[in-house]
């Protein structure tokens, strides 16, 4: 299996731009928060809470926790201390995807305290880990590792 | 009275009687010309050849992917993913466990080797297919099956002839009959297997030297030298001619060995969106613009890195753009010809030819014989000043092993026959073969509704499948069918494209094409490949004919 070898020396830094992600991304959302909404046992604001906390998980282990990319790499190892949203675009700020990726947590975040009608609990649940995902994704966090949490 | 070469500075006129004598900070400079017909030719990198260059129509489709197949990728992705996961954390076979390794740090990492163990291993079975025969026109395939979903594979003991397309044949020059094959045997019998030592000792040998000054000839180029790795050349070449404070522009698709060369090499790279011009000259002006990265001085050397047929896309490289950038800005250009080398142009002198430009303004020829001359190796070609420099500084002159004579041999007597030396009109009936076959081709798929990528004169015609399962049914539907072919998906391409890979030869007859054709429709039907959204093409399809009566 050979990886990227016509132009990309790293397919990870630019898959999330590919045709049709945003729309996957949104079809990806509502069928879980809809999976959520058809349990009866939860309230349709747990639901919502739910939803935000569990896309925020898996925003935060996917593109800020798993270092490097499932494959070999190519490019002499340079991205295995890199996570995935450091590695995106080769770690050009401000591309078209990460502004994606930033806005959406926060999007969404606005959304479930609509829907929770700015309840104090579900407010900082949903607020803590919405920081929790878009400091990261700070220009100014780039490389950086906290209480050398992750580093290699 | 003006001749060719070096003339009188003082009685130079030139057209209407105006004086080209150019003084430039007091350095003057002697122009060389030349009188053709009463007029006046500049010369231009000592050649005084000029060629016509015809205004070609490019004829290029790269159709976007619709927005439900788009979606239904990402699907299966993620499916195939989440089920990879599940399997690696429950599921782990004897076989893919290390033995007597208590204590030890594990060989692979289990991150790292996910995609290979739990996504590719699915579908192993479609890649890296043990072959029979030599793959001409037709291979022979040894089946084989697997019990354990991929990890392990038993041969069945039976083969199966195959249509072959998939192997880089593109003049058909894989044979094991027939004169290259009788010559190359003959030069194991005089020079032996191998040179076992690099040019610079023990290596040269004079079919080496032959084959340098053929192929300069048949490049219409001053000088070349050759190497015994097609990847090495690209490698090993490039940190020979560029430094840091360099500047260097590459395609966006430009191969791994361009790539891996480019970064030993430590210069300044910028890349520039994929056969797009405008995005080209404005990288370029910026580039320059801006100069060395801290410093700010100017670029020691620009060198523009192109291909000219992307093995992957199926695109061929603008090369009357890039020649007229290349002037304007004064920067080199490199251009790997691996896979139009004998494929493109009506002598199959490659995509110079084929576009009508003059081989002495591409400052570096590269090129690899893999592909249409059924060897192996690769070359470096252009003015001799440049090839004499690169006999002594380039890393594999010095260090790698010298290419083998049956190796050489071989590119001598294809090469031979392509240019017509052996006397007979095989050369030219096999790149005129493989141009009917390539239009043709191209035609019938266009019309069958499929999406495929790139000119319609290139030889590799990529048909896009999309889905990662998909390109599996295929390429195991198609060998059910006896037709070999390749599919390629993420991540060797990008996650949007996955697809199959056809490549044209002049090995191919009509007849196997038109049968291939027949079982592309009937997949087409119970495969869903028809994405495209374009207005099918109507009119007949005819063989044999090259330019269109529009």
């Amino acid at each position: 299996m050979l990886v990227g070898g016509h132009g990309e020396s790293n397919p990870n830094t630019t898959w999330l731009q590919s045709r049709g992600l945003w729309i996957s991304y949104a079809v990806g959302m509502l069928t879980l928060h809809l999976i959520l909404l058809s349990i009866p046992l939860l309230s349709v604001a747990v639901a919502w809470t739910l939803t935000n906390i569990i896309h925020n998980t898996c925003h935060f282990i996917f593109l800020h926790i798993l270092k490097g990319a499932p494959w070999i790499p190519q490019d002499q190892g340079d991205c295995r201390v890199l996570t995935h949203w450091e590695q995106i675009d080769y770690g050009q700020q401000f591309t078209v995807t990460r502004k994606f990726l930033t806005i959406v947590p926060i999007v969404l975040f606005f959304l479930t305290s609509f829907y929770t009608r700015y309840a104090t609990g579900h407010f900082i649940v949903n607020f803590v880990s919405m920081m929790l995902v878009v400091l990261p994704k700070l220009p100014q966090f780039h490389r950086v590792r906290l209480f050398g949490i992750n580093k290699y | 009275m003006a001749a060719k070469g070096v003339v009188n500075e003082h009685s130079l006129v030139g057209k209407n009687g105006v004086s080209t004598q150019h003084d430039r900070n007091g350095l003057r400079k002697v122009q060389e010309f030349c009188i053709q017909n009463g007029k006046i030719q500049e010369s231009r990198n000592g050649s005084t050849h000029h060629s016509k260059e015809k205004k070609r129509k490019t004829v290029e489709s790269f159709e976007q992917v619709p927005l439900y197949t788009a979606v239904m990728t990402y699907l299966g992705f993620y499916l195939l993913m989440f089920l990879g996961w599940l399997n690696q954390l429950l599921f782990t076979p004897n076989v893919a466990r290390e033995q007597n390794r208590e204590g030890y740090v594990p060989l692979y990492n289990r991150f790292e080797s996910f995609y290979l163990r739990y996504v590719y291993r699915r579908v192993r079975d479609c890649w890296n297919i043990p072959i029979c025969s030599v793959p001409g026109a037709e291979v022979v395939l040894k089946d084989r099956i697997t019990r354990d979903y991929g990890w392990t594979f038993e041969f069945t003991g039976t083969e199966t002839k195959c249509l072959n397309l998939g192997s880089y044949n593109y003049l058909g020059f894989a044979e094991t009959k027939g004169p290259c094959a009788e010559e190359s045997a003959q030069a194991i019998r005089d020079f032996g297997c191998a040179q076992c030592s690099p040019c610079q000792e023990l290596g040269t040998n004079p079919l080496i030297v032959e084959l340098e000054k053929l192929t300069a000839e048949f490049l219409g180029v001053e000088d070349a030298i050759v190497f015994g790795m097609g990847f090495g050349t690209n490698a090993l070449n490039l940190p020979s001619l560029l430094g840091p404070g360099c500047l260097v522009l590459s395609d966006e698709k430009n191969h791994a060995s361009l790539i891996l060369g480019l970064r030993l090499s430590g210069a300044t790279i910028k890349v520039f969106k994929h056969n797009n011009m405008k995005n080209l000259e404005k990288v370029l002006k910026a580039a320059i613009v801006k100069g060395q990265p801290r410093s700010r001085r100017p670029w020691k050397k620009i060198l523009i890195v192109v291909e000219g047929i992307y093995s992957m896309e199926g695109s061929i490289v603008k090369l009357p753009e890039i020649l007229e950038l290349k002037r304007k800005y004064k920067a080199y250009l490199y251009v790997d010809e691996a896979h139009c080398i004998g494929a493109l142009g009506e002598r199959g002198r490659g995509v110079v030819e084929y576009f009508g430009c003059n081989p002495y303004d591409v400052d570096i020829l590269m090129g690899t014989f893999t592909k249409s001359f059924g060897s192996a190796g690769g070359y470096i070609a252009g003015s001799k000043k440049l090839i004499d420099y690169l006999r002594i500084n380039s890393h594999a002159a010095c260090y790698a092993s010298a290419m083998s004579p049956p190796v050489a041999q071989q590119i001598f007597t294809s090469m031979s026959i392509i240019m017509g030396k052996d006397g007979t009109m095989e050369g030219l009936r096999r790149i005129r073969q493989l141009a009917y076959n390539t239009r043709y081709f191209r035609e019938r798929l266009k019309k069958m509704g499929v999406i495929i990528y790139g000119n319609q004169d290139s030889p590799v015609v990529p048909l896009l499948v999309y889905m990662f399962s998909k390109i599996g049914a295929v390429v195991r539907t198609l060998k059910q069918r006896r037709i070999a072919v390749v599919g390629v998906g993420f991540p060797a391409t990008p996650l949007m494209e996955g697809r199959i890979r056809i490549c044209l030869s002049a090995a191919h007859t009509k007849e196997q094409l038109d049968a291939a054709l027949e079982t592309f429709e009937e997949i087409a039907n119970t495969l869903g490949l028809r994405y495209s959204q374009q207005r099918r093409p109507t009119d007949p399809v005819l063989y044999g004919v090259l330019d269109k009566v529009d």
